[in-house]
């Protein structure tokens, strides 16, 4: 859930990343990737791609697949920039522990119509390790998994209004929540 | 017996709800005389057998397990064990902060107890909110939802301070009246009888259950019951 400080570093470095091996992977099966600069993880530094989400499903079965085994799902999470919705995933391998990999899906804010919620393809019909994540980054940050078979609110209960993670999320007061009518959230 | 105060006071907004009889008067009249003989016994009984409820959201629980446990020992001052059903409590240690969403399960929990009840709002969090105050899910202080008899402020506080809490509350104990509680009793508030899965009220929920069961043809009863 946190905000990771890549993107303040992006405007420091090259624009033009060459792709690691996961993004060269990719494009051997033809799945067009951008390589982001890279995220630090437990073994040092992660290299770090983002995909069309359209392309979601067929990369992340393809980097489970026997040749890459990337077959553990750490985490699925949300991040709002200023002008996206980042779904990220990060992927580890059971066979080799210094291997991961971070994965993110960018939805432009511009793209998202009003009243809308943005839409990232659910991968949970072949992972199911992803169903709880996305349940919950729905609940939070309102990201819209389609394709999910249950895509209900995980963490707050089900008649609330609004996602709370979100930047404009304003807190109504009520009788259970009145203290602080001026505080900043 | 004539000159004993019958009236029973019932607030405003509850009246269309209670009906009295003959017999609640006749029982209000014999508390009102039995009183001063029974409270002092009962009451020094009662405050000596406040069962707890294990009711434990967060770290103040951890405290609230080492009271009951060889070192502080609660059972020495009669809270005897922590009862894993409110239906064999007597009170509530609310342990830890109460969220929206466990908000109503603590209501139905309050509810559940068998009167006379008691509550005690262990740690900041149940009192004001604590440290989560400013946070969108959290309850700014248990006795917005639920009436509170001692509050017991630490975050969390040391075992010592529940058995402090316990010996201010035996105190009260003995001093109320059970006819003044009997009057109490008409302004509790409503629960949310409310499925968390669906948000639908149990009513409907239950009248959907029995619509179904009805159209479901008998011979593939037969054969669920049988597998």
């Amino acid at each position: 859930m946190t905000e990771q400080p890549e993107a303040a570093k992006s405007a420091e470095l090259p624009q033009e990343i060459p792709l690691g091996p996961y993004g060269q992977f990719l494009k051997d099966l033809g799945i067009g990737s951008t390589r982001l600069p890279d995220s630090v993880g437990t073994a040092g530094k992660v290299e770090t791609i983002e995909i069309d989400g359209m392309d979601l499903h067929q990369a992340m079965k393809s980097v489970r697949g026997s040749e890459t085994r990337m077959d553990f799902l750490l985490m699925v999470s949300g991040v709002e920039t200023n002008d996206t919705w980042d779904s990220v995933y990060h992927l580890w391998s059971y066979e080799d522990s210094t291997k991961e990999l971070v994965v993110k899906v960018r939805v432009p804010k511009a793209s998202v119509a009003e009243g809308k919620l943005p839409a990232v393809p659910s991968i949970t019909p072949f992972w199911p390790a992803a169903n709880w994540h996305e349940r919950e980054e729905y609940d939070l940050l309102g990201i819209k998994y389609f394709g999910h078979p249950y895509l209900r609110r995980l963490m707050n209960p089900w008649d609330w209004e609004g996602h709370p993670l979100r930047k404009d999320y304003k807190q109504p007061v009520d009788a259970l929540n009145d203290k602080n009518p001026h505080s900043m959230r | 017996m004539a000159d004993i105060d019958t009236k029973i006071e019932i607030p405003e907004e509850l009246k269309s709800t209670v009906s009295l009889s003959n017999l609640d008067f006749l029982v209000e009249k014999l508390t009102k005389v039995v009183d001063n003989l029974v409270d002092p016994v009962a009451n020094w009984a009662r405050s000596n057998s406040v069962w707890p409820l294990t009711f434990g959201t967060s770290c103040c629980a951890i405290e609230m397990m080492s009271v009951g446990m060889s070192a502080f020992d609660i059972s020495r001052f009669g809270s005897e064990v922590f009862r894993a059903t409110p239906r064999q409590a007597d009170m509530i240690i609310t342990a830890g902060t109460i969220t929206r969403k466990m908000a109503p399960a603590l209501i139905t929990l309050y509810e559940q107890l068998p009167e006379p009840k008691y509550v005690i709002a262990m740690g900041a969090c149940t009192i004001t909110g604590g440290m989560f105050n400013d946070s969108y899910s959290v309850v700014q202080g248990v006795d917005r939802i639920i009436p509170v008899d001692v509050y017991l402020p630490g975050c969390p506080p040391r075992p010592e301070g529940i058995l402090d809490a316990l010996l201010k509350l035996q105190q009260k104990i003995r001093t109320e009246s059970y006819g003044e509680r009997r009057q109490r009793k008409y302004a509790q508030t409503a629960v949310r009888h409310v499925d968390y899965d669906t948000g639908l009220p149990v009513e409907t929920l239950q009248a959907l259950v029995e619509e179904a069961r009805e159209e479901m043809p008998p011979a593939a009863s037969n054969e669920q019951k049988s597998a």
